[in-house]
C-alpha cells in the first residue's frame, strides 16, 4: 500500500474576483522510503501540492483526494490534521523558517514539545536526538547560536533537523537547496539521503532543478498544474 | 511546552511588549495608589472614632442627663463593654493669647476613665521621648532633648490629670489641654516634629515653670452658654484656664477646634453639676424658700432643710468595646442597657427617644453623611481610573496586533509544526498575561514605594515646587494616608491582569485563525 496517495487534486485560489486555478487533478503516489522530485517551472503549484500533502490546506471541496497510510486526510478534523503534521510529516522550506528568537537547539526540539505537549515532553530524550541530529548535520558547535549568527547552509541544515526530530514517515521539502549555492546544496542532499537511508524516510522534494531531480527515485513533472 | 519558551522569548528579545508592560504598570501602580491614599483616608477617619470618642457614644446634648455614674456601672458590667466614661460635649468661644477668639469643641473629661476609652495618654503631645518619631531622622524633636525630660514629665503628668500647679501658691487648678493646632504656638514642621517658641521660664533653682511658651502665665478663657434642665439658656459662662498640655489626634479639624477641661469645671460652667434644693429651717423671712437671713424660733440663725437633689449632668456617656467585639454589637449592648437604665429612672431621656433621634450610635454613625460622601468619590474615582486603564487593555491590543503582524511567518511555521489553532491562541494569551503579571507586580510594587514615601515625597514637592497637595485645612488630616491594604493590592493587580487578558484575546483570535499556507508565504 502506497504511504501517501493523492488522487485528482484540484486546488483554486480566489483572487479578488478571479478563480486562479492551480491545480487541476493532479495524482501522485509516495512509496514509503521513496523519494519523488516534483518538477516544475514557477508558478506551477508545485508548492500547493506540497502542502496540500501535508496537511496545511486542502484540495477543493468534493475535487480530489489525500489518502495517508490508509486514511483520507478529509477524514481527519483539525485536530487529525494537526497530529498528522506533527507526527508523520516533516516540512522543509527554501527560505529556512527558522523562528528568530530561539537557539538552533531550541528551533529543533520545539517541533517535539509542538508534538509532546507538556505533560508527555520527554527533554532528555528530545535534547538528545536533537543533539545527535545536529551532529550529524554538523551543527555540532552551532547549538547555542542563533539562526542570524548562521550561513544559509547551516540555517537549511538546522531546518531539516526540526523536520526529522519527530521520526517522520514522509519528508516534505519544498526547493530546500533553492536558496543555496551549489556545493552547499549539494551537501544538503547528501545528508538528507543519509537520513533517507537509514530511517526508511519518504521525501516529496519540490524543485525546479533538474540535477536534484536526477537524484530523487522517481521525477514527477508539473506543468500549469497538470501532470505532464 | 513551547508557549512558555516563546513567551520568554518574545519577552525579552522585544521592546514593545516591554512598553505593553510599562503601561500596564502605570495603570496599576495609578489606581492602587489612588485607592490607597482614598481609601486609607476613609479607614483612617473610621478608625480614628475609637481614639476620639470611642466605639458608641450615648448622647443627650445641651442639658444633659443625670445618673450617668449608674448608668456605667451598668454599662461596664456588660460582657461587650470594656470601659465607659462620662463626657460634656458642647460648643463654646476661646480667647487664645495673641486675642483671637474662636469658636470650638469643649469637652469636659474625667481624665482617667476617659484614658480607659480612647488615648488620650497617647494623643497628648509634650512629653519625653526616649526614640525620633518616624519623619525626625535628625532627631530635632526638642522631647527628646535630656536637658528638658524631667519638664516634659511634669508637662506630660499636667496634661493626664488636667491641672497645673499655681505659680505663687503651688495649689493644683483646673487646666485644659487644646488641641496643638488651636494655639498656633506650635509650629509643624516637614519632619512631623512641632516647635515650640522658647521653653519656658527658668526658675531659680535651675527648673523649668512652664513649657507652654509664650502661653506660659497666660490663661484661655473659655466661654459656654449653659442650659438648665429643661434647656433654658442661663447666661454666658466664662472661665481662665491654664494651658497643661497639647494634644495631636492627626485629624486636623480635632486638633484645630477642640479643647479638654476637667469634667468637673465643665459641669460647674453648664451648670451641670450636683445641685440641692432646700427649704428654710426656721422663720422664713420671705416665702417659703430658703433664705440665708431666716432665723429660727429662738432667734438663731435656721439651718436650711435639704428637700432634694439635683444630680449631675453629663451630655454623652462614650462606651469601649472589648477585642473583638464589632461596634455595631456593642451599640446593640448598648441601647438593651439604656432601655434598663432609663426604666429606671423617669428623670432622663426615654430610650425611645434616644432611638428615634439616633442618639446611641457608633462613630461611623455620627460621620454617615461625611463618609458616604468619601465613599462616593472614591468609587467615582475608581470608576474613572479603572476606565482609563482600560485604555492598557487597547495598547496591549495594537501592540499584540503589530507583533502579530511581524511574526505571521512564524505562526505558519508553527502550524506546520503541528501547533493547533488553540496552542497558538494560548501562546498569545499567556504571552499577554506574561505582560500582565510582569506589569501588574512591577506597578504594585511601584505603588508601595509611592504610597509608603508619599509623605516625604509630599513634603519635597512643597518645599522644593511649592506645590502643597494634601492640605490638612481641606483633607482632615494632617499626613496622607500611606498604607496599602493587601486585599485592595490583590484586586488591583488582578484586574491588571484581566486587562493585559483582554488585550491579548483579539489579536490571539487572529493569530489562531491565520491561515498557514497564507501565513508562510506571507511577506
Amino acid at each position: 500500500m502506497a504511504l501517501l496517495n493523492a488522487t485528482n487534486v484540484h486546488k483554486t485560489y480566489r483572487l479578488g474576483k478571479v478563480d486562479v486555478p492551480v491545480l487541476r487533478g493532479v495524482s501522485v503516489t509516495v512509496e514509503p522510503g521513496e523519494f519523488v522530485a516534483i518538477l516544475g517551472s514557477s508558478g506551477s503549484g508545485k508548492s500547493t501540492l506540497l502542502h496540500i500533502l501535508g496537511g496545511l490546506d486542502r484540495p477543493d471541496a468534493g475535487k480530489g483526494e489525500v489518502v495517508f497510510d490508509g486514511t483520507p486526510l478529509s477524514a481527519m478534523g483539525m485536530g487529525g490534521l494537526d497530529r498528522y503534521r506533527s507526527e508523520r510529516v516533516g516540512f522543509v522550506f527554501q527560505f529556512y523558517h527558522l523562528l528568530p528568537e530561539l537557539t538552533v537547539m531550541e528551533n529543533v526540539t520545539v517541533a517535539a514539545m509542538i508534538r509532546q505537549g507538556r505533560l508527555r515532553y520527554k527533554a532528555a530524550e528530545v535534547t538528545e536526538r536533537a543533539k545527535a541530529l545536529l551532529e550529524s548535520f554538523g551543527l555540532g558547535h552551532r547549538l547555542g547560536h542563533r539562526p542570524a549568527e548562521l550561513s544559509g547552509g547551516e540555517r537549511q541544515r538546522t531546518a531539516i533537523a526540526r523536520a526529522l526530530i519527530n521520526r517522520p514517515a514522509v519528508l516534505l521539502a519544498d526547493e530546500p537547496t533553492g536558496n543555496l549555492d551549489r556545493v552547499t546544496g549539494g551537501t544538503i542532499l547528501d545528508a538528507l539521503a543519509g537520513h533517507r537511508a537509514s530511517e526508511k524516510l519518504a521525501t516529496v522534494m519540490v524543485t525546479h532543478d533538474q540535477e536534484v531531480a536526477a537524484r530523487a527515485d522517481r521525477v514527477v513533472r508539473l506543468v500549469d498544474g497538470r501532470l505532464a | 511546552m513551547y508557549q512558555a519558551l516563546l513567551t520568554r522569548k518574545y519577552l525579552t528579545s522585544k521592546i514593545m511588549p516591554l512598553l505593553a508592560a510599562v503601561a500596564v504598570m502605570l495603570c496599576t501602580a495609578m489606581v492602587l495608589t489612588v485607592w490607597s491614599v482614598m481609601g486609607g483616608f476613609l479607614s483612617r477617619l473610621l478608625e480614628s472614632g475609637r481614639s476620639l470618642v470611642g466605639d458608641v457614644t450615648i448622647e443627650w446634648p445641651n442639658t444633659g442627663f443625670a445618673h450617668y455614674d449608674e448608668l456605667i456601672d451598668l454599662l461596664e458590667e456588660h460582657p461587650r463593654v470594656k470601659a465607659a466614661t462620662p463626657m460634656i460635649d458642647t460648643f463654646g468661644l476661646v480667647s487664645l493669647p495673641d486675642n483671637r477668639v474662636e469658636g470650638v469643641n469643649i469637652r469636659g473629661i474625667d481624665p482617667k476613665t476617659y484614658g480607659e476609652v480612647v488615648d488620650y495618654t497617647q494623643a497628648l503631645w509634650w512629653k519625653p521621648l526616649d526614640k525620633p518619631a518616624e519623619k525626625d531622622h535628625k532627631g530635632e524633636d526638642v522631647r527628646l532633648d535630656p536637658r528638658y525630660k524631667e519638664l516634659f514629665e511634669a508637662v506630660y503628668q499636667e496634661g493626664l490629670s488636667l491641672s497645673e500647679p499655681d505659680s505663687k501658691t503651688g495649689v493644683p487648678q483646673w487646666a485644659a489641654v487644646p488641641g496643638i493646632e488651636m494655639l498656633g504656638l506650635s509650629k509643624r514642621e516637614a519632619s512631623g516634629i512641632y516647635r515650640l517658641g522658647s521653653l519656658g521660664k527658668a526658675l531659680p533653682d535651675g527648673g523649668v515653670a512652664n513649657v507652654m511658651t509664650p502661653a506660659f502665665q497666660q490663661r484661655i478663657t473659655v466661654r459656654v452658654v449653659p442650659f438648665d434642665r429643661e434647656g433654658r439658656d442661663v447666661r454666658l459662662v466664662s472661665r481662665p484656664f491654664a494651658v497643661a498640655n497639647e494634644f495631636r489626634t492627626g485629624v486636623f479639624e480635632i486638633d484645630r477646634r477642640t479643647i479638654y477641661i476637667p469634667l468637673a469645671a465643665a459641669q460647674s460652667m453648664m451648670k451641670m453639676e450636683e445641685a440641692k434644693s432646700a427649704v428654710s429651717g426656721g422663720t422664713p423671712a420671705a416665702g417659703g424658700a430658703f433664705n440665708p437671713y431666716d432665723l429660727n424660733a429662738d432667734g438663731t440663725p435656721a439651718v436650711p432643710v435639704i428637700t432634694g437633689i439635683d444630680p449631675a449632668r453629663v451630655t454623652t456617656v462614650l462606651v469601649r468595646a472589648k477585642d473583638g467585639v464589632s461596634p455595631d454589637e456593642l451599640r446593640e449592648a448598648c441601647d438593651q442597657v439604656y432601655e434598663t437604665f432609663a426604666e429606671k429612672h423617669r428623670d432622663v431621656p426615654a430610650a425611645r427617644t434616644l432611638r428615634e433621634n439616633n442618639l446611641i450610635r457608633t462613630w461611623e454613625m455620627r460621620q454617615a453623611q461625611f463618609v458616604a460622601a468619601v465613599r462616593k468619590e472614591t468609587s467615582l474615582v475608581l470608576f474613572i481610573l479603572g476606565f482609563v486603564s482600560a485604555t492598557a487593555s487597547f495598547l496591549i491590543l495594537a501592540i499584540f496586533w503589530a507583533m502579530i503582524s511581524e511574526k505571521t511567518k512564524d505562526i505558519g511555521v508553527l502550524r506546520s509544526l503541528g501547533a493547533s489553532r488553540a496552542g497558538i491562541a494560548w501562546l498569545w494569551i499567556r504571552y499577554g498575561l506574561a505582560i500582565g503579571v510582569v506589569g501588574s507586580l512591577a506597578g504594585g510594587a511601584l505603588a508601595w514605594l509611592v504610597v509608603s514615601n508619599i509623605n516625604p515625597i509630599h513634603d519635597w514637592m512643597g518645599s522644593v515646587l511649592g506645590v502643597t497637595v494634601w492640605d490638612p485645612r481641606v483633607y482632615y488630616f494632617t499626613t496622607i494616608p500611606n498604607t496599602i491594604e493587601p486585599v485592595r493590592a490583590v484586586i488591583v493587580l488582578i484586574s491588571g491582569l484581566v486587562f493585559s487578558l483582554l488585550g491579548a484575546i483579539i489579536p490571539a483570535i487572529r493569530a489562531a485563525t491565520l491561515d498557514p499556507v497564507r501565513a508562510l508565504r506571507f511577506e
